[in-house]
Protein backbone atom coordinates (compact mmCIF):
# COMPACT_ATOMS: atom_id res chain seq x y z
CA UNK A 1 0.00 0.00 0.00
CA UNK A 2 1.17 3.80 -0.51
CA UNK A 3 1.44 6.27 2.26
CA UNK A 4 -1.81 7.42 1.94
CA UNK A 5 -3.67 3.78 1.99
CA UNK A 6 -1.35 3.72 5.18
CA UNK A 7 -2.35 6.68 6.91
CA UNK A 8 -6.40 6.14 5.94
CA UNK A 9 -6.13 2.67 7.68
CA UNK A 10 -4.39 3.70 10.55
CA UNK A 11 -7.45 6.14 10.85
CA UNK A 12 -10.40 3.95 10.15
CA UNK A 13 -8.87 1.51 12.67
CA UNK A 14 -9.33 4.30 15.33
CA UNK A 15 -12.45 4.99 14.60
CA UNK A 16 -14.73 5.09 17.92
CA UNK A 17 -17.42 2.54 18.32
CA UNK A 18 -19.68 5.46 18.56
CA UNK A 19 -18.13 7.12 15.46
CA UNK A 20 -15.76 9.77 15.14
CA UNK A 21 -12.76 10.14 16.90
CA UNK A 22 -10.49 11.57 19.51
CA UNK A 23 -6.89 13.21 19.66
CA UNK A 24 -7.14 11.84 23.42
CA UNK A 25 -6.84 7.82 24.80
CA UNK A 26 -10.50 8.70 26.53
CA UNK A 27 -12.98 7.27 24.46
CA UNK A 28 -15.33 10.26 23.90
CA UNK A 29 -15.09 12.23 19.95
CA UNK A 30 -14.15 15.61 19.24
CA UNK A 31 -15.77 17.63 16.89
CA UNK A 32 -12.29 19.06 15.37
CA UNK A 33 -10.54 16.29 15.65
CA UNK A 34 -13.56 13.90 13.95
CA UNK A 35 -13.74 16.67 11.01
CA UNK A 36 -10.37 15.89 9.97
CA UNK A 37 -10.43 12.20 10.31
CA UNK A 38 -13.77 12.43 8.09
CA UNK A 39 -11.88 14.40 5.43
CA UNK A 40 -9.13 11.77 5.50
CA UNK A 41 -10.68 8.94 3.93
CA UNK A 42 -12.29 7.93 0.94
CA UNK A 43 -15.83 6.90 0.21
CA UNK A 44 -15.00 3.63 0.04
CA UNK A 45 -14.35 4.14 3.93
CA UNK A 46 -17.70 3.79 4.14
CA UNK A 47 -18.43 2.56 8.06
CA UNK A 48 -15.73 4.79 9.61
CA UNK A 49 -17.19 7.92 7.45
CA UNK A 50 -20.59 6.91 8.20
CA UNK A 51 -20.32 6.39 11.38
CA UNK A 52 -18.68 9.86 11.60
CA UNK A 53 -21.11 11.91 9.61
CA UNK A 54 -24.09 10.09 11.84
CA UNK A 55 -21.74 11.48 14.89
CA UNK A 56 -21.87 15.14 13.82
CA UNK A 57 -25.32 15.38 12.35
CA UNK A 58 -26.56 14.21 16.05
CA UNK A 59 -23.97 16.12 18.23
CA UNK A 60 -25.48 19.51 15.87
CA UNK A 61 -27.33 21.91 18.72
CA UNK A 62 -30.68 22.76 17.88
CA UNK A 63 -29.52 26.37 17.33
CA UNK A 64 -27.50 25.56 13.93
CA UNK A 65 -23.83 25.39 16.51
CA UNK A 66 -21.51 22.54 17.48
CA UNK A 67 -19.89 22.02 20.74
CA UNK A 68 -16.22 21.09 20.69
CA UNK A 69 -16.81 17.33 21.83
CA UNK A 70 -19.17 14.89 22.47
CA UNK A 71 -20.55 15.38 25.80
CA UNK A 72 -19.92 19.07 25.91
CA UNK A 73 -22.33 21.97 26.91
CA UNK A 74 -24.48 22.41 24.70
CA UNK A 75 -23.08 26.07 24.07
CA UNK A 76 -21.74 26.05 20.36
CA UNK A 77 -18.10 27.14 19.28
CA UNK A 78 -15.49 27.80 16.37
CA UNK A 79 -15.94 23.84 15.56
CA UNK A 80 -19.25 25.06 14.13
CA UNK A 81 -17.74 26.37 11.05
CA UNK A 82 -15.10 23.62 10.67
CA UNK A 83 -18.18 20.70 10.71
CA UNK A 84 -19.42 22.58 8.40
CA UNK A 85 -16.88 22.73 6.29
CA UNK A 86 -16.28 18.52 6.64
CA UNK A 87 -19.61 17.57 5.91
CA UNK A 88 -20.09 19.85 2.58
CA UNK A 89 -17.01 18.35 1.70
CA UNK A 90 -18.51 14.54 2.36
CA UNK A 91 -21.64 15.90 0.42
CA UNK A 92 -24.35 15.13 3.37
CA UNK A 93 -27.24 16.93 3.77
CA UNK A 94 -26.85 20.38 3.06
CA UNK A 95 -28.92 21.46 5.65
CA UNK A 96 -27.07 21.33 8.65
CA UNK A 97 -23.68 23.32 6.86
CA UNK A 98 -26.27 25.85 5.72
CA UNK A 99 -28.08 26.16 9.48
CA UNK A 100 -24.23 26.13 10.90
CA UNK A 101 -24.08 29.21 8.22
CA UNK A 102 -26.93 31.24 9.58
CA UNK A 103 -25.61 30.58 13.58
CA UNK A 104 -22.30 31.70 12.48
CA UNK A 105 -24.00 34.92 10.66
CA UNK A 106 -25.50 35.53 14.37
CA UNK A 107 -22.12 35.42 16.05
CA UNK A 108 -19.24 37.98 16.15
CA UNK A 109 -15.97 38.52 17.89
CA UNK A 110 -17.05 40.75 21.69
CA UNK A 111 -15.15 44.13 19.85
CA UNK A 112 -17.95 43.72 17.49
CA UNK A 113 -20.21 45.38 19.90
CA UNK A 114 -19.78 48.79 20.21
CA UNK A 115 -19.28 49.20 24.20
CA UNK A 116 -16.18 46.87 22.95
CA UNK A 117 -15.01 48.41 20.53
CA UNK A 118 -14.70 51.82 22.55
CA UNK A 119 -13.11 50.06 25.31
CA UNK A 120 -10.31 48.68 22.22
CA UNK A 121 -10.31 52.32 20.90
CA UNK A 122 -9.66 54.30 24.01
CA UNK A 123 -8.85 52.27 27.21
CA UNK A 124 -7.28 49.07 25.95
CA UNK A 125 -4.58 49.84 23.87
CA UNK A 126 -2.14 46.68 24.59
CA UNK A 127 -2.79 44.75 21.74
CA UNK A 128 -2.79 46.83 18.48
CA UNK A 129 -5.27 45.85 16.54
CA UNK A 130 -8.74 47.67 14.81
CA UNK A 131 -11.77 47.04 16.46
CA UNK A 132 -13.85 47.63 13.52
CA UNK A 133 -12.41 44.53 11.82
CA UNK A 134 -14.06 42.05 13.83
CA UNK A 135 -14.49 38.03 12.75
CA UNK A 136 -15.25 34.93 14.79
CA UNK A 137 -13.72 33.82 18.34
CA UNK A 138 -13.36 30.40 19.65
CA UNK A 139 -16.06 30.39 21.77
CA UNK A 140 -19.31 32.96 22.63
CA UNK A 141 -18.35 35.83 24.64
CA UNK A 142 -14.90 36.79 23.67
CA UNK A 143 -12.99 38.39 20.91
CA UNK A 144 -12.04 37.50 17.07
CA UNK A 145 -8.79 35.24 16.21
CA UNK A 146 -7.63 34.62 13.27
CA UNK A 147 -8.56 30.48 12.84
CA UNK A 148 -11.97 30.70 14.07
CA UNK A 149 -12.16 33.63 12.00
CA UNK A 150 -10.40 32.02 8.62
CA UNK A 151 -12.55 28.83 9.17
CA UNK A 152 -16.38 30.44 9.79
CA UNK A 153 -15.11 32.27 6.34
CA UNK A 154 -14.60 29.49 4.30
CA UNK A 155 -17.74 28.34 6.27
CA UNK A 156 -20.31 30.74 4.89
CA UNK A 157 -18.42 31.27 1.40
CA UNK A 158 -18.67 27.74 0.96
CA UNK A 159 -22.58 28.36 2.02
CA UNK A 160 -23.67 31.57 -0.03
CA UNK A 161 -25.69 30.01 -2.55
CA UNK A 162 -28.37 29.28 0.66
CA UNK A 163 -27.46 31.74 3.22
CA UNK A 164 -28.73 35.04 3.63
CA UNK A 165 -26.37 36.84 0.74
CA UNK A 166 -26.28 40.78 2.09
CA UNK A 167 -25.70 39.99 5.54
CA UNK A 168 -23.41 36.98 4.79
CA UNK A 169 -21.21 39.57 2.01
CA UNK A 170 -20.94 42.18 4.52
CA UNK A 171 -19.37 39.51 7.31
CA UNK A 172 -17.33 38.05 4.28
CA UNK A 173 -15.78 41.81 4.21
CA UNK A 174 -15.16 42.28 7.94
CA UNK A 175 -13.73 39.20 8.59
CA UNK A 176 -11.43 39.66 6.17
CA UNK A 177 -10.46 42.71 6.78
CA UNK A 178 -9.39 41.57 10.25
CA UNK A 179 -7.03 38.68 9.20
CA UNK A 180 -5.33 41.75 6.99
CA UNK A 181 -5.48 43.74 10.52
CA UNK A 182 -4.24 40.81 12.36
CA UNK A 183 -1.02 39.92 10.19
CA UNK A 184 2.65 40.34 11.74
CA UNK A 185 4.39 42.56 10.61
CA UNK A 186 6.94 40.08 9.31
CA UNK A 187 3.90 38.60 7.62
CA UNK A 188 2.01 35.16 8.36
CA UNK A 189 -0.04 34.90 11.79
CA UNK A 190 -0.43 33.87 15.05
CA UNK A 191 -2.81 33.21 17.27
CA UNK A 192 -4.16 37.34 16.62
CA UNK A 193 -1.70 39.07 18.49
CA UNK A 194 0.54 40.83 15.68
CA UNK A 195 1.49 43.72 17.92
CA UNK A 196 1.27 43.46 22.02
CA UNK A 197 2.79 46.58 24.05
CA UNK A 198 4.73 47.95 20.90
CA UNK A 199 6.42 44.52 20.42
CA UNK A 200 5.85 42.63 17.51
CA UNK A 201 5.07 39.31 17.48
CA UNK A 202 6.32 36.55 15.26
CA UNK A 203 3.79 34.58 13.19
CA UNK A 204 3.54 30.24 13.70
CA UNK A 205 3.23 28.07 10.16
CA UNK A 206 -0.01 26.15 11.02
CA UNK A 207 -2.22 29.40 11.67
CA UNK A 208 -0.50 31.20 8.64
CA UNK A 209 -1.46 28.30 6.33
CA UNK A 210 -4.85 28.27 7.58
CA UNK A 211 -5.48 32.18 7.83
CA UNK A 212 -4.27 31.35 4.03
CA UNK A 213 -7.11 29.37 3.22
CA UNK A 214 -9.32 32.28 3.93
CA UNK A 215 -7.53 34.54 1.54
CA UNK A 216 -7.14 33.26 -1.81
CA UNK A 217 -8.20 36.66 -3.71
CA UNK A 218 -5.66 37.03 -6.61
CA UNK A 219 -3.64 40.01 -6.03
CA UNK A 220 -4.02 40.01 -2.30
CA UNK A 221 -0.76 41.52 -0.79
CA UNK A 222 -1.26 40.13 2.69
CA UNK A 223 -1.60 36.57 1.61
CA UNK A 224 1.77 36.94 -0.89
CA UNK A 225 3.67 38.56 2.35
CA UNK A 226 2.38 35.20 4.14
CA UNK A 227 2.94 32.74 1.69
CA UNK A 228 6.56 34.00 1.30
CA UNK A 229 7.09 33.93 5.34
CA UNK A 230 5.83 29.90 5.39
CA UNK A 231 7.92 29.32 1.87
CA UNK A 232 11.24 29.70 4.58
CA UNK A 233 9.60 28.26 7.52
CA UNK A 234 8.38 25.10 6.19
CA UNK A 235 11.99 23.96 5.00
CA UNK A 236 12.98 23.17 8.58
CA UNK A 237 10.06 22.24 10.06
CA UNK A 238 10.08 19.19 12.21
CA UNK A 239 6.22 19.02 12.47
CA UNK A 240 3.64 16.62 10.23
CA UNK A 241 0.46 19.13 11.84
CA UNK A 242 2.54 22.50 10.00
CA UNK A 243 3.90 21.16 7.38
CA UNK A 244 0.23 19.34 6.12
CA UNK A 245 -1.42 22.51 6.52
CA UNK A 246 1.09 24.55 4.78
CA UNK A 247 0.74 21.83 2.13
CA UNK A 248 -3.21 22.71 1.70
CA UNK A 249 -2.18 26.44 2.04
CA UNK A 250 0.53 25.73 -1.07
CA UNK A 251 -2.09 23.92 -3.25
CA UNK A 252 -5.06 26.59 -2.96
CA UNK A 253 -2.39 29.01 -3.70
CA UNK A 254 -1.03 27.40 -6.47
CA UNK A 255 2.28 27.85 -4.87
CA UNK A 256 5.11 25.28 -6.54
CA UNK A 257 6.72 25.40 -3.02
CA UNK A 258 4.06 22.77 -2.64
CA UNK A 259 6.40 19.91 -4.00
CA UNK A 260 9.07 20.23 -2.03
CA UNK A 261 6.69 20.56 0.97
CA UNK A 262 4.81 17.32 0.54
CA UNK A 263 8.33 15.52 0.23
CA UNK A 264 9.50 16.88 3.04
CA UNK A 265 6.06 16.23 4.96
CA UNK A 266 6.76 12.16 3.48
CA UNK A 267 10.49 12.19 5.13
CA UNK A 268 8.59 13.29 8.34
CA UNK A 269 5.71 10.98 8.62
CA UNK A 270 8.40 7.89 7.19
CA UNK A 271 11.33 8.79 9.65
CA UNK A 272 12.69 7.30 12.69
CA UNK A 273 9.78 9.06 15.50
CA UNK A 274 6.77 8.37 12.92
CA UNK A 275 3.70 10.10 13.42
CA UNK A 276 1.31 9.42 15.87
CA UNK A 277 -1.18 11.64 16.87
CA UNK A 278 -4.83 11.29 15.09
CA UNK A 279 -4.63 15.15 14.18
CA UNK A 280 -1.45 15.37 12.36
CA UNK A 281 -2.34 11.84 10.78
CA UNK A 282 -5.38 13.07 9.38
CA UNK A 283 -3.94 16.51 7.92
CA UNK A 284 -0.99 14.57 6.53
CA UNK A 285 -3.72 12.12 4.36
CA UNK A 286 -5.64 15.50 3.50
CA UNK A 287 -2.71 17.07 2.36
CA UNK A 288 -1.85 14.34 -0.09
CA UNK A 289 -5.25 14.29 -1.42
CA UNK A 290 -5.25 17.51 -2.05
CA UNK A 291 -1.82 17.55 -3.77
CA UNK A 292 -2.99 14.96 -6.04
CA UNK A 293 -5.68 16.85 -7.06
CA UNK A 294 -8.17 14.54 -4.82
CA UNK A 295 -10.45 17.35 -3.90
CA UNK A 296 -9.92 20.55 -1.73
CA UNK A 297 -12.29 20.69 1.64
CA UNK A 298 -11.27 24.14 1.75
CA UNK A 299 -11.76 25.45 -1.20
CA UNK A 300 -14.39 27.64 -2.19
CA UNK B 1 -44.33 53.69 63.51
CA UNK B 2 -47.53 52.13 62.19
CA UNK B 3 -47.13 48.30 60.90
CA UNK B 4 -46.65 49.26 57.09
CA UNK B 5 -43.53 51.51 58.32
CA UNK B 6 -42.85 48.29 60.29
CA UNK B 7 -42.75 45.72 57.71
CA UNK B 8 -40.68 48.07 55.84
CA UNK B 9 -37.88 48.69 58.10
CA UNK B 10 -37.84 44.89 58.88
CA UNK B 11 -38.26 44.12 54.73
CA UNK B 12 -34.83 46.81 54.51
CA UNK B 13 -33.04 45.40 57.53
CA UNK B 14 -33.51 41.21 56.62
CA UNK B 15 -32.34 42.73 52.92
CA UNK B 16 -29.10 44.11 53.95
CA UNK B 17 -28.87 41.42 56.17
CA UNK B 18 -28.86 39.30 53.31
CA UNK B 19 -26.49 40.99 51.03
CA UNK B 20 -24.34 41.85 53.73
CA UNK B 21 -23.85 38.08 54.05
CA UNK B 22 -23.25 37.34 50.79
CA UNK B 23 -20.24 39.99 50.65
CA UNK B 24 -18.75 38.07 53.70
CA UNK B 25 -19.74 34.79 52.63
CA UNK B 26 -16.11 33.65 51.43
CA UNK B 27 -15.45 33.15 47.64
CA UNK B 28 -13.92 29.87 48.35
CA UNK B 29 -15.43 26.26 49.20
CA UNK B 30 -11.90 25.11 51.20
CA UNK B 31 -9.24 26.40 53.26
CA UNK B 32 -6.32 24.62 51.38
CA UNK B 33 -3.72 25.97 54.06
CA UNK B 34 -1.52 23.86 55.22
CA UNK B 35 -0.36 24.40 58.97
CA UNK B 36 3.40 25.19 58.34
CA UNK B 37 5.14 25.77 54.66
CA UNK B 38 8.36 25.26 53.20
CA UNK B 39 10.65 26.66 50.72
CA UNK B 40 14.34 25.42 49.98
CA UNK B 41 16.24 28.06 47.70
CA UNK B 42 18.87 26.22 45.72
CA UNK B 43 21.59 27.80 43.50
CA UNK B 44 22.61 26.93 40.34
CA UNK B 45 25.05 28.86 37.89
CA UNK B 46 23.34 27.13 34.94
CA UNK B 47 21.55 24.74 33.48
CA UNK B 48 23.22 21.04 33.05
CA UNK B 49 23.35 17.65 33.83
CA UNK B 50 24.06 18.86 37.51
CA UNK B 51 20.84 19.13 38.13
CA UNK B 52 19.63 15.73 38.54
CA UNK B 53 21.36 15.59 41.90
CA UNK B 54 20.38 18.82 42.98
CA UNK B 55 16.66 18.81 41.99
CA UNK B 56 17.02 15.49 44.25
CA UNK B 57 18.85 16.81 47.13
CA UNK B 58 16.39 19.60 47.73
CA UNK B 59 13.22 17.13 47.21
CA UNK B 60 15.09 15.19 50.08
CA UNK B 61 14.64 18.07 52.24
CA UNK B 62 11.10 18.08 52.19
CA UNK B 63 10.88 14.54 53.08
CA UNK B 64 8.80 13.16 49.92
CA UNK B 65 6.77 10.52 49.97
CA UNK B 66 5.40 9.99 47.06
CA UNK B 67 5.71 6.52 47.04
CA UNK B 68 3.35 4.73 44.21
CA UNK B 69 1.83 7.80 43.56
CA UNK B 70 1.42 9.45 39.89
CA UNK B 71 3.24 12.64 39.70
CA UNK B 72 2.46 15.06 36.79
CA UNK B 73 5.38 18.08 36.06
CA UNK B 74 3.46 20.93 34.58
CA UNK B 75 6.12 23.15 33.15
CA UNK B 76 5.77 26.77 31.36
CA UNK B 77 5.86 26.12 27.57
CA UNK B 78 4.30 28.92 25.85
CA UNK B 79 6.27 29.77 22.78
CA UNK B 80 9.85 29.59 21.14
CA UNK B 81 11.96 32.73 20.42
CA UNK B 82 15.90 32.31 20.27
CA UNK B 83 17.20 33.81 23.02
CA UNK B 84 14.70 34.53 25.08
CA UNK B 85 13.99 32.73 28.83
CA UNK B 86 10.30 32.03 28.32
CA UNK B 87 9.61 28.57 29.06
CA UNK B 88 10.90 26.22 32.10
CA UNK B 89 14.50 24.82 30.99
CA UNK B 90 13.80 21.40 29.59
CA UNK B 91 17.23 20.27 31.44
CA UNK B 92 15.48 20.99 34.50
CA UNK B 93 12.10 19.39 34.08
CA UNK B 94 14.27 16.36 32.62
CA UNK B 95 15.33 16.36 35.88
CA UNK B 96 12.69 16.92 37.82
CA UNK B 97 10.93 13.76 36.09
CA UNK B 98 14.14 11.64 37.37
CA UNK B 99 14.29 12.59 40.76
CA UNK B 100 10.72 11.62 41.65
CA UNK B 101 11.48 8.60 39.92
CA UNK B 102 14.14 8.06 42.45
CA UNK B 103 11.58 8.87 44.82
CA UNK B 104 9.51 5.51 43.53
CA UNK B 105 6.75 7.57 41.80
CA UNK B 106 4.75 4.54 40.70
CA UNK B 107 4.72 7.04 37.13
CA UNK B 108 5.75 11.19 36.02
CA UNK B 109 4.28 12.64 33.34
CA UNK B 110 5.20 16.17 32.02
CA UNK B 111 2.06 18.02 30.80
CA UNK B 112 1.35 21.37 29.59
CA UNK B 113 -1.18 23.12 27.40
CA UNK B 114 0.27 25.93 25.45
CA UNK B 115 -1.80 29.20 25.56
CA UNK B 116 -0.82 29.94 21.77
CA UNK B 117 0.44 27.71 19.92
CA UNK B 118 -1.63 24.71 18.77
CA UNK B 119 1.44 22.77 17.16
CA UNK B 120 2.64 21.70 20.36
CA UNK B 121 4.62 19.02 18.62
CA UNK B 122 6.75 21.63 17.08
CA UNK B 123 6.74 23.77 20.60
CA UNK B 124 8.54 20.16 21.69
CA UNK B 125 10.56 20.00 18.81
CA UNK B 126 12.15 23.47 19.19
CA UNK B 127 12.01 23.59 22.67
CA UNK B 128 14.14 20.65 23.24
CA UNK B 129 12.11 19.45 25.68
CA UNK B 130 10.66 16.69 22.94
CA UNK B 131 14.34 14.98 23.13
CA UNK B 132 14.89 15.52 26.89
CA UNK B 133 12.20 13.63 27.57
CA UNK B 134 12.64 10.71 24.99
CA UNK B 135 16.11 10.33 25.80
CA UNK B 136 14.26 10.30 29.74
CA UNK B 137 11.49 7.87 28.36
CA UNK B 138 9.02 10.49 30.33
CA UNK B 139 5.60 10.73 28.47
CA UNK B 140 4.54 13.98 27.42
CA UNK B 141 0.45 14.70 27.64
CA UNK B 142 -1.28 17.52 25.46
CA UNK B 143 -3.16 18.93 27.76
CA UNK B 144 -4.88 20.74 25.21
CA UNK B 145 -6.34 17.64 23.91
CA UNK B 146 -6.70 15.44 26.60
CA UNK B 147 -9.82 13.59 27.71
CA UNK B 148 -12.00 16.30 29.24
CA UNK B 149 -14.03 16.06 33.18
CA UNK B 150 -16.36 18.65 33.96
CA UNK B 151 -15.20 19.97 37.10
CA UNK B 152 -17.07 22.55 39.46
CA UNK B 153 -14.64 25.18 40.49
CA UNK B 154 -13.81 24.99 44.61
CA UNK B 155 -13.99 29.00 44.44
CA UNK B 156 -15.95 31.91 42.67
CA UNK B 157 -13.93 34.62 42.10
CA UNK B 158 -14.54 34.64 38.18
CA UNK B 159 -17.74 33.13 37.81
CA UNK B 160 -16.95 30.34 35.83
CA UNK B 161 -18.83 28.01 38.29
CA UNK B 162 -16.85 25.07 36.34
CA UNK B 163 -14.24 24.20 33.87
CA UNK B 164 -13.60 21.20 32.04
CA UNK B 165 -10.46 20.20 32.77
CA UNK B 166 -8.08 17.17 31.63
CA UNK B 167 -8.47 14.30 32.82
CA UNK B 168 -4.75 13.41 33.39
CA UNK B 169 -4.85 16.17 35.44
CA UNK B 170 -8.12 15.39 37.65
CA UNK B 171 -6.21 11.34 38.06
CA UNK B 172 -3.02 12.55 38.94
CA UNK B 173 -1.79 12.21 42.39
CA UNK B 174 0.71 14.55 42.84
CA UNK B 175 1.14 17.98 40.82
CA UNK B 176 3.83 20.09 40.75
CA UNK B 177 3.39 23.37 38.98
CA UNK B 178 7.28 24.27 37.46
CA UNK B 179 7.64 27.68 36.61
CA UNK B 180 9.61 29.70 34.50
CA UNK B 181 9.75 32.88 36.93
CA UNK B 182 8.86 35.89 34.97
CA UNK B 183 7.00 38.99 34.78
CA UNK B 184 3.66 39.26 33.13
CA UNK B 185 1.78 42.62 30.99
CA UNK B 186 -1.56 41.38 32.38
CA UNK B 187 -0.86 39.30 35.46
CA UNK B 188 1.89 41.00 36.74
CA UNK B 189 3.85 37.41 37.19
CA UNK B 190 4.02 33.89 35.74
CA UNK B 191 4.65 32.13 38.78
CA UNK B 192 3.48 28.66 40.09
CA UNK B 193 -0.35 29.77 40.23
CA UNK B 194 -0.13 31.82 37.19
CA UNK B 195 1.25 28.74 35.33
CA UNK B 196 -1.79 26.50 36.37
CA UNK B 197 -3.38 28.51 33.75
CA UNK B 198 -1.83 25.93 31.37
CA UNK B 199 -4.17 23.04 32.39
CA UNK B 200 -7.33 24.75 30.86
CA UNK B 201 -7.63 23.02 27.50
CA UNK B 202 -7.15 24.49 24.65
CA UNK B 203 -9.67 22.31 22.85
CA UNK B 204 -12.84 23.99 24.64
CA UNK B 205 -11.62 27.39 25.71
CA UNK B 206 -9.68 28.21 22.73
CA UNK B 207 -5.60 28.91 21.91
CA UNK B 208 -5.55 31.52 23.83
CA UNK B 209 -7.71 30.74 26.90
CA UNK B 210 -9.37 33.99 25.97
CA UNK B 211 -12.30 32.96 28.36
CA UNK B 212 -10.30 32.81 31.35
CA UNK B 213 -8.90 36.32 30.24
CA UNK B 214 -12.78 38.02 30.26
CA UNK B 215 -13.40 36.21 32.79
CA UNK B 216 -10.65 37.87 34.97
CA UNK B 217 -7.32 36.92 35.02
CA UNK B 218 -6.72 36.70 38.79
CA UNK B 219 -10.03 35.34 39.57
CA UNK B 220 -9.73 32.87 37.19
CA UNK B 221 -6.20 31.96 38.85
CA UNK B 222 -7.39 31.71 42.55
CA UNK B 223 -10.35 29.55 41.16
CA UNK B 224 -8.46 27.44 39.20
CA UNK B 225 -5.85 27.01 42.06
CA UNK B 226 -8.67 26.40 44.60
CA UNK B 227 -9.88 23.28 42.22
CA UNK B 228 -6.45 21.76 41.72
CA UNK B 229 -4.08 22.92 43.71
CA UNK B 230 -0.18 22.07 43.03
CA UNK B 231 0.96 20.02 45.91
CA UNK B 232 4.54 21.39 45.17
CA UNK B 233 6.84 23.72 43.10
CA UNK B 234 10.22 23.84 41.58
CA UNK B 235 10.38 26.89 39.88
CA UNK B 236 13.08 28.12 37.42
CA UNK B 237 14.53 31.22 38.26
CA UNK B 238 18.16 29.93 37.32
CA UNK B 239 17.35 32.44 34.44
CA UNK B 240 14.41 34.54 34.64
CA UNK B 241 12.58 37.26 32.97
CA UNK B 242 12.27 40.89 33.88
CA UNK B 243 10.70 43.28 32.19
CA UNK B 244 8.11 43.40 28.78
CA UNK B 245 7.21 39.32 30.11
CA UNK B 246 6.07 36.62 29.42
CA UNK B 247 7.61 37.17 25.99
CA UNK B 248 9.48 40.37 25.17
CA UNK B 249 11.31 40.44 28.10
CA UNK B 250 15.08 40.27 28.87
CA UNK B 251 17.26 37.76 30.82
CA UNK B 252 17.62 38.38 34.49
CA UNK B 253 20.05 35.96 35.69
CA UNK B 254 19.21 35.13 39.65
CA UNK B 255 20.86 31.64 39.80
CA UNK B 256 18.29 30.51 41.78
CA UNK B 257 16.04 27.15 41.81
CA UNK B 258 12.66 27.17 44.47
CA UNK B 259 11.42 24.25 45.96
CA UNK B 260 8.38 24.66 47.81
CA UNK B 261 5.32 22.89 49.38
CA UNK B 262 3.02 25.71 49.41
CA UNK B 263 2.33 27.55 45.87
CA UNK B 264 1.31 30.94 48.02
CA UNK B 265 4.61 31.26 49.94
CA UNK B 266 6.66 30.30 46.66
CA UNK B 267 5.01 32.80 44.81
CA UNK B 268 5.61 35.36 47.81
CA UNK B 269 9.13 34.51 47.98
CA UNK B 270 9.53 34.79 43.98
CA UNK B 271 8.08 37.93 43.59
CA UNK B 272 10.49 39.19 46.07
CA UNK B 273 13.02 38.19 43.62
CA UNK B 274 11.33 40.10 40.56
CA UNK B 275 10.93 43.50 43.06
CA UNK B 276 7.57 43.30 43.29
CA UNK B 277 5.75 43.26 46.52
CA UNK B 278 3.84 39.51 46.84
CA UNK B 279 0.58 42.00 47.92
CA UNK B 280 0.64 44.13 45.10
CA UNK B 281 -0.47 40.63 43.41
CA UNK B 282 -4.01 40.09 43.49
CA UNK B 283 -4.16 36.53 43.25
CA UNK B 284 -1.11 36.06 45.47
CA UNK B 285 -2.61 38.40 48.22
CA UNK B 286 -6.04 36.65 47.93
CA UNK B 287 -4.18 33.36 47.77
CA UNK B 288 -3.17 33.70 50.99
CA UNK B 289 -6.27 33.58 52.77
CA UNK B 290 -7.15 30.34 51.32
CA UNK B 291 -4.38 28.30 49.32
CA UNK B 292 -1.55 28.87 51.32
CA UNK B 293 0.48 30.89 53.49
CA UNK B 294 2.38 33.98 53.40
CA UNK B 295 4.92 32.87 56.24
CA UNK B 296 7.28 30.14 55.11
CA UNK B 297 10.07 28.18 56.70
CA UNK B 298 13.28 28.85 54.58
CA UNK B 299 15.14 24.77 54.93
Amino acid sequence: MGLLQDIQAEIEKRSLSGGGWTASNGGRAGVETTCYGLMALDADQETARKKAIDLLLRLQNPDGSWPAFEGDDSQGCWTTALAAIALRFVSSPLEPPARAARWLLTHKGREGHWLWKWKFRTLDRAVQFNPDKYGWSWFPGTVSWVIPTAFSLIAIKQSLSYSENNRATDRIRIGTEMLRDRACPQGGWNAGNAVVFGSALGPHIDTTAIALLALTEPGDGTAAHALKSIRDAVTDCSSAYSLAWSAVAFCLHRDPVVHRCMDHLRRVIAGADGVSNMESLSLAAIAIKTAEGMGNPFEV
Amino acid sequence: MNRRDWLIASAATAGSALTTGRLRRPKYARDLRPKRSRIAVLHSDEYSGKLDELVYQGLQLFGLDVRGKSVLLKPNIVEYIPGRPINTDTQLIGAAAEAFLRLDAASVIVAEGPGHHRDTDLLLHETGLGDQLKQRKVRFVDLNRDELIKTKLQANYSGLEHLWLPRSVTASDFIVSMPKVKTHHWACVTLSMKNMFGIVPGNRYGWPKNVLHWAGIHESILDICATVRPDFVIADAIVAMGGDGPLNGAPKILRTLLIADDPVAADGYLAGLLNIHPSDINHIREGAKFIGNHRYVTL
